[in-house]
Order: structure tokens, then C-alpha cells, then sequence
């Protein structure tokens, strides 16, 4: 970062001689000008969300006015959102202890890759089902899937969350023989290319979908959501013999596939 | 204040302090005849005072030692006994000799009834008493692949230059152009076949360094119509139409801080700012597991010499040694007062090396976590750390621009390189030991003579129990060499097995 051409200091707003000069004196010479401004943005965001939180909590305690205990219960909460540090000294401590005890486990030989049981991989399928009914649907032909499958096309490495359908959400290319077999509907089971075919071979029978939630205005009374995602260790769904599996989030009467066998 | 961490390991924890007997017992005088309580309380209750019996120590000694956040480290600290020595190699037949198979020997002691040589050419039928047990930690078997890249790190050993102060390596520079200060993370794969980048903009880039281009492994369909039986298995599983000198990895949703591939070439580990480690496949150039443990950067991550085992190190001030098959850490490695900057297996993979902002280096057992040395003298963050291929020497970098050079078996500081005048960045020693390479963000690369650095140590027990020893004043007869580049700093360095230097940075210019 070059020194900044700053405005001279006459024809500079009061708060941004405020800020060049707190700047100053944290020990930061170098920097380019626009920092100040995003400083100043920052200040005023952070403060008018403290008042804000101040004036909701000072209503609730039916005060007339808001007072320092409100600002300052404000503050409190919003340090433990925002602003997180590391664990204390004491607790990494104590878990490293707690980790430490456990012996290395032995390795078992020839136990090809070396990866964690599936649910931790991001080695399962990120396919879904396109739909291949001539009728429309609620959604006119478009793929009702309201999930957003995460692999290796975005780049979150949380858990997934319910999302509208985007295009990019595949539809690939190359039919692998999976042992899934629908009758009833007419499904193609499309898999991305980027399935990695000698990492696991157990890895299409054994995908699951996990934590689900259906926006049930999308499922019409024939489409069933078929998608797997990367998996979450908080995941308590257990894996089927059947690689596919539905949750419901309300009571669907409409769907009388209750043991998620599809048939 | 209260919330502040770095505020309560200071209140909370002694600052420990170095002092000879004579000097104590002078301070403690003068103290008292002041009947100045304030201090002395303050002494008494904030201050370790460390006592030894010997000399006191020079200005020059003390400078050199100090530094840490916590003061210098207590000589208990530096007194567990450390297997500094390297693992037996197992014994593989090579092809060009014409004698019948030896077989696999974990053991590595020779069958008795064969007179002639071991491949290895390694002659010492006893177990070195500063190498740890084979089975200390458990370690992957080797599989056929394994030996053969052996075989093939041993014919390229036999065409190694042996370098020296009249003999001084090339360096092959690997500028990244056009990458904007984007550059965060190197590695090379240990046959320098291949360089991985991490870049700010998350994604993690791998080049083919030789003509032999990358290529993918076929979709499960094409792989099903190969002959399984042939020969060149393993070509005909690649997919030409994938075939590329540029693979680009994406999955990361921060900058990618740290990167290390497999000794296998089978696997790339990458570390970011979003508080995971990935593991990639180099033959599907996909993400196979995202490891998450650190909720804050992690700003380094090393494989094992013998696969495996990975270690990261981050923010949250602890290093976590994992295994590729369990989805959470093995070992916490949790001590340090500050972030974690750098990670290092030692050669024997039996210790990991962790440098940190705190300014001290600390060695810890991978078999029970404990840190068996503390290493303080740095004035600065550091940010480079590398074990000489012997196992018994640790040269370590920092912002203060000194390279300092420890002797892990008696816990001492046995050297100080000063030249950079920027942060060191980037260490290696050669693949014997003989120089050690540095690369700093003042665009240079300079080599020193490691053969003259270590000897004439005087460790004898007198002086390891005082804690310290006599630096010489000789940087400058041990700097063979200064490269300048033209505003690059130099992010990585890499020895290739034929003792040729490959050196990577970003050209940034100013």
C-alpha cells in the first residue's frame, strides 16, 4: 500500500481527520486513501447497530429514554456475534489434554485411499433427478428442486441450506448404471462429471440425502426430490439400503410414499 | 480488557526470566537495600526467575535469547529427551543388482546369512539410540508404488551433486507473473514434478513442472471397458481428452494459506482463511474431504514424510495433527500464545515443529502431545521453519530477518544467520545438509554453509545445563551467496534430488 494522497487536512470533514488521526496514532503510516473511508463506514454502521439494539432493548424495559445500561447490553451482545476470538489459553489446554489422551489409532494395511467414512467426504454425488413428465408441473417443466446440491461447483464448505433452484445446478451429463430403478415415475439419474469413478465404488449405492427440508408448495403430487448433498457430521439420518430417502417437513398427505422406496 | 486473550495469558502466566546466581544474588541485594517493595512484589509475583549455576551470560547472549512474548523458556522445558534421529529405511531390492531378492525388512537390520551390501548402502547393523522405535507411531506400510518411487529417489541420489562452498547449486527461479499479490501458499512435490499455488482468490492451481501433462482419470464408465490386466494399467486409467499443464482447483471460500502435497503425488492438502483443510485428488483433480476443526485461518498445513498424518496449524493458536481417515484432529498440539504461523514434520515424523507469533518455536511429540522443547530468541513473528535431512538440526525465519539455527537434541541455539533484512520466509536445507537455502521479502535468496555452521559444537554437559552457548560472530564466512530477483519475494524453496534449487514467488511490482 502506498501512501495515500490524502486530501489536505483543511478540506477534510472533521471525522475523517478523526479517523487519519486514530489511524496515526495505531501505528498505520502506509495505507491507501479509500481506507478511510471504509473505516468511517464501518464506524457508522457498528454504531447505529449498537443504537438501534440499545433503543429495542430500552423500549423493552419500558424506560423513556435509552441510557448507558441499554448501550451497553447492546454492546455485549453484539461483541459476542461479531466479534469472536479465539478460545481461551485454558480450555485449548484442557481439550488438548482431554484430545491427547486417546492413543494414535493403528492403521489397518491395504485399505486403498485413505479417507473418512462417506458422510464426511464431499465425495458423494451432488446429482439430482430431472424430471422427464410431458405434464407441467406447478413450475412449468422447470426442475422443482428447491435445493441447492453443494459440491465442488460453489464453494461453501458448510452445511448446505435450503436455496431456490439455480441454473447452474446441474443436469450432467453421463448415465451411470446405478442400481436405482424407479418404476411409477420416469426419472433419468444424472450424475456430474466430476464424480470421481476410483475414489469409492460404493459411493452411488450408499448416498443419502440428508436434512432435507421441502418447501411443499413445489412438490407436486407426482415429483419426488431426489437429491444428495455434501454430508454434515451433525447428520443423524442413517444411510439406507436404498440410495434415496425423503423428509417430509410438514404432513404431506398428497405423498403416500411413506417408506421411501419410491415404489 | 477483560475480553482480550492476549491481556489474560499475560496476567495470568509468568514471564520467565534467565539468570546466573551471581547476578540473582546481586539484583536481590540491591532490591533490598532500596526496600523498594513495589518492585520487588512485582518481581516476586509476575516474574519466573530461572537460576543457573555458571557464568553470567554476555549482552550478546542475552540479545540472542530474548524476545518471546512469555519471556524465555525454562531450562526444565527443554529437558525431555528427543528421538531426534531418523527411521530405518526399509530394505528393497533394486533391479540392477543381479542377487536374489532380500524382501521387505521393516526391521532394516540385514538377514545375517547374507554377507553382501544392503541396497541402501547403510552399514550400521545397530539401532541408533536417537532414533526412535519403528512402531512408536504407527506409519503406513509401504505399497508397491511406494517402493518404486524409492528405487527411483535412489538412482537420482546416485547422480546428486554434492554441494559445498566451491560447489554452489543453481537456482531455478518460478516467477508467477500476473498474480497481483495473490499469491499465498507454494509446494513442490518431492520428485519436482509438479508446483501447487494457493492464491487470495481461493482457488488452488497445480502446473506440470516436466512435459508430461496432467490428466484425469476416466469416468467410471470408460474405466469399466479397460483391459485390467494390462501392463500400462495406469496410463490407460488417465483420460487424454483431460490432458493439460494447468489444473485449477476450486472449493475454498477464503484465501488459501497453506498447500502440501502427499509423498505419493496422490493427494494435494490445501489450508485457507475459511478454517479448512482440504484434501484433493491429483488423479481426479477434485475435493475428496474438507477437514474442519480450526473455526479460524489456518495458515499452515504439512503432510508427513511418510503420508498419512497431516498437520495444521491457525489462528486459534493450536496445531492439529490429523489423519487422512478420521474426519477430526488426532492430536492437539495447544500451548503457544499466539497464532500459529508455520508447521513442520520432522523427518522421522515422530515430532512436529510449530513456529508462532508468539515468537518462539516449540517441538511437540506427536505420540502424547507434549511439547518437548521450546526454542525462544526471535524478535518477531516467524514464518519459516525447516529440519536439516539429518533430524538433528532446526533453522527457523522470522520477520526480525535472522535465521537461527537449534540443535533439538540438547535444546540449544547454535547459530544466527544474519543478512536478510526483510522477513525470511522461506528455508531448506539441501538433501545432505550441506547448505541451507533462504529466501526472504527483501528478493533475495542467499545460502549459507550449514556443514561449517554446526560443527565444533561444544555440548558438553556443563554447557547444555546452562541453557546456552557461545554464538560465534561468523555469518558473514557462512553466507556463500546472495541472488537477487527483480521484486519477487521468494514465497518457496525447493531442492530437487539432484541438489538443484527450485525457488517460486510473485513477481509484485512496485
Amino acid at each position: 500500500m502506498e501512501s495515500g494522497k490524502m486530501a489536505s487536512p483543511k478540506s477534510m470533514p472533521k471525522d475523517a481527520q478523526m479517523m487519519a488521526q486514530i489511524l496515526k496514532d495505531m501505528g498505520i503510516t502506509e495505507y491507501e486513501p479509500r481506507v478511510i473511508n471504509q473505516m468511517l463506514e464501518f464506524a457508522f454502521r457498528y454504531v447505529t447497530t449498537i443504537l438501534d439494539d440499545a433503543k429495542v432493548y430500552s423500549s423493552h424495559a419500558k424506560k423513556a429514554t435509552v441510557d448507558a445500561d441499554d448501550v451497553r447490553l447492546a454492546i455485549q451482545c453484539r461483541a459476542d456475534q461479531s466479534f469472536t476470538s479465539p478460545p481461551p489459553r485454558d480450555f485449548l489446554l484442557d481439550i488438548a489434554r482431554q484430545r491427547n489422551q486417546t492413543p494414535l489409532p493403528l492403521i489397518k494395511p491395504y485399505s486403498g485411499p485413505r479417507l473418512p467414512p462417506d458422510r464426511y467426504c464431499l465425495t458423494a454425488p451432488n446429482y439430482r433427478l430431472k424430471s422427464l413428465q410431458k405434464k407441467a408441473s406447478t413450475s412449468a417443466g422447470r426442475i422443482t428442486v428447491p435445493r441447492l446440491s453443494v459440491g465442488s461447483v460453489t464453494s461453501r464448505p458448510s452445511t448446505p441450506t435450503l436455496g431456490t433452484p439455480t441454473p447452474q445446478t446441474m443436469s450432467v451429463s453421463t448415465k451411470v448404471g446405478t442400481p436405482m430403478s424407479l418404476t411409477g415415475q420416469r426419472f433419468t439419474v444424472q450424475m456430474p462429471t466430476s464424480q470421481s469413478p476410483a475414489v469409492k465404488a460404493s459411493v452411488p449405492a450408499t448416498s443419502a440425502v440428508q436434512n432435507v427440508l421441502i418447501n411443499p408448495s413445489l412438490i407436486g403430487p407426482k415429483n419426488i426430490l431426489i437429491t444428495t448433498n455434501m454430508v454434515s457430521p451433525q447428520n443423524a439420518a442413517s444411510e439406507s439400503s436404498n440410495a434415496l430417502k425423503r423428509k417430509h417437513e410438514d404432513v404431506d398427505d398428497d405423498d403416500d410414499d411413506d417408506d421411501g422406496d419410491n415404489l | 480488557m477483560k475480553g482480550n486473550e492476549t491481556m489474560l495469558d499475560f496476567r495470568t502466566s509468568k514471564f520467565v526470566l534467565r539468570i546466573s546466581r551471581d547476578s540473582y544474588q546481586l539484583l536481590k541485594r540491591h532490591l533490598q537495600e532500596k526496600q523498594n517493595n513495589q518492585i520487588w512484589n512485582i518481581v516476586q509475583e509476575h516474574l519466573y526467575i530461572d537460576i543457573f549455576d555458571g557464568m553470567p551470560r554476555s549482552k550478546q547472549q542475552i540479545d540472542a535469547m530474548v524476545g518471546s512474548l512469555a519471556g524465555e523458556a525454562k531450562r526444565e522445558a527443554n529437558k525431555a529427551k528427543v528421538f531426534f534421529g531418523l527411521l530405518k529405511e526399509p530394505e528393497i531390492e533394486v533391479p540392477l543388482d543381479d542377487e536374489d531378492e532380500e524382501g521387505e525388512n521393516e526391521e532394516g537390520k540385514p538377514k545375517k546369512k547374507k554377507p553382501k551390501k544392503d541396497s541402501l548402502g547403510s552399514k550400521s547393523k545397530k539401532q541408533d539410540p536417537n532414533a526412535p522405535p519403528q512402531n512408536r507411531i504407527p506409519l503406513p506400510e509401504l505399497k508397491d508404488s511406494d517402493k518404486l518411487d524409492k528405487i527411483m529417489n535412489m538412482k537420482e541420489t546416485t547422480k546428486r551433486v554434492r554441494l559445498g562452498p566451491d560447489c554452489l547449486p543453481s537456482i531455478c527461479f518460478y516467477t508467477f507473473l500476473n498474480a497481483y499479490q495473490g499469491l499465498t501458499a507454494v509446494d513442490v512435490t518431492d520428485d519436482s514434478s509438479l508446483i501447487a499455488g494457493g492464491f487470495a482468490d481461493s482457488t488452488v492451481r497445480v502446473w506440470s513442472v516436466t512435459p508430461k501433462k496432467l490428466r484425469s482419470v476416466k469416468q467410471a464408465s470408460d474405466l469399466s471397458l479397460i483391459d485390467k490386466e494390462s501392463d500400462d494399467v495406469l496410463e490407460r486409467i488417465m483420460d487424454e481428452k483431460t490432458a493439460s499443464e494447468l489444473k485449477i482447483l476450486y472449493g475454498h471460500s477464503g484465501p488459501v494459506y497453506g498447500a502440501s502435497f502427499s509423498p505419493d503425488r496422490n493427494y494435494l492438502l490445501s489450508s485457507s482463511e475459511d478454517g479448512t483443510v482440504r484434501l484433493w485428488s491429483l488423479q481426479t483433480f477434485t475435493c475428496l474431504v474438507g477437514y474442519k476443526g480450526h473455526n479460524y485461518p489456518v495458515w499452515d498445513t504439512q503432510f508427513s514424510p511418510y503420508g498419512y498424518y497431516f498437520v495444521s496449524g491457525g489462528h486459534d493458536r493450536v496445531a492439529r495433527l490429523w489423519a487422512t481417515d478420521h474426519y477430526q484432529p488426532l492430536r492437539i498440539f495447544a500451548g503457544h500464545l499466539a497464532d500459529v504461523n508455520c508447521t513442520r514434520f520432522h523427518p522421522n515424523s515422530n515430532y512436529v515443529a510449530t513456529g508462532s507469533a508468539d515468537r518462539t518455536v516449540r517441538l511437540w511429540d506427536v505420540l502424547n502431545g507434549n511439547c518437548v522443547r521450546i526454542f525462544t530468541g526471535h524478535k518477531g513473528p516467524i514464518h519459516s521453519l525447516t529440519f536439516s535431512p539429518n533430524g538433528r538440526f532446526l533453522a527457523t525465519g522470522a520477520t526480525d530477518g535472522r535465521v537461527l539455527l537449534w540443535d533439538i537434541g540438547h535444546g540449544l541455539m547454535v547459530g544466527e544467520l544474519k543478512g536478510h533484512t526483510d522477513t525470511v520466509c522461506s528455508l531448506r536445507f539441501s538433501r545432505d545438509g550441506e547448505i541451507l537455502a533462504s529466501g526472504s521479502m527483501d528478493n533475495t535468496v542467499r545460502l549459507w554453509d550449514a556443514i561449517k555452521a554446526f560443527e565444533d559444537l561444544e555440548t558438553d554437559d556443563f554447557t547444555t545445563a546452562t541453557g546456552h552457548v557461545n554464538l560465534p560472530e561468523n555469518s558473514q564466512e557462512l553466507l556463500l551467496g546472495t541472488y537477487m530477483t527483480k521484486s519477487t519475494p521468494v514465497v518457496h524453496l525447493h531442492f530437487t534430488r539432484r541438489n538443484l534449487v527450485l525457488a517460486a514467488g510473485a513477481y509484485s511490482p512496485q
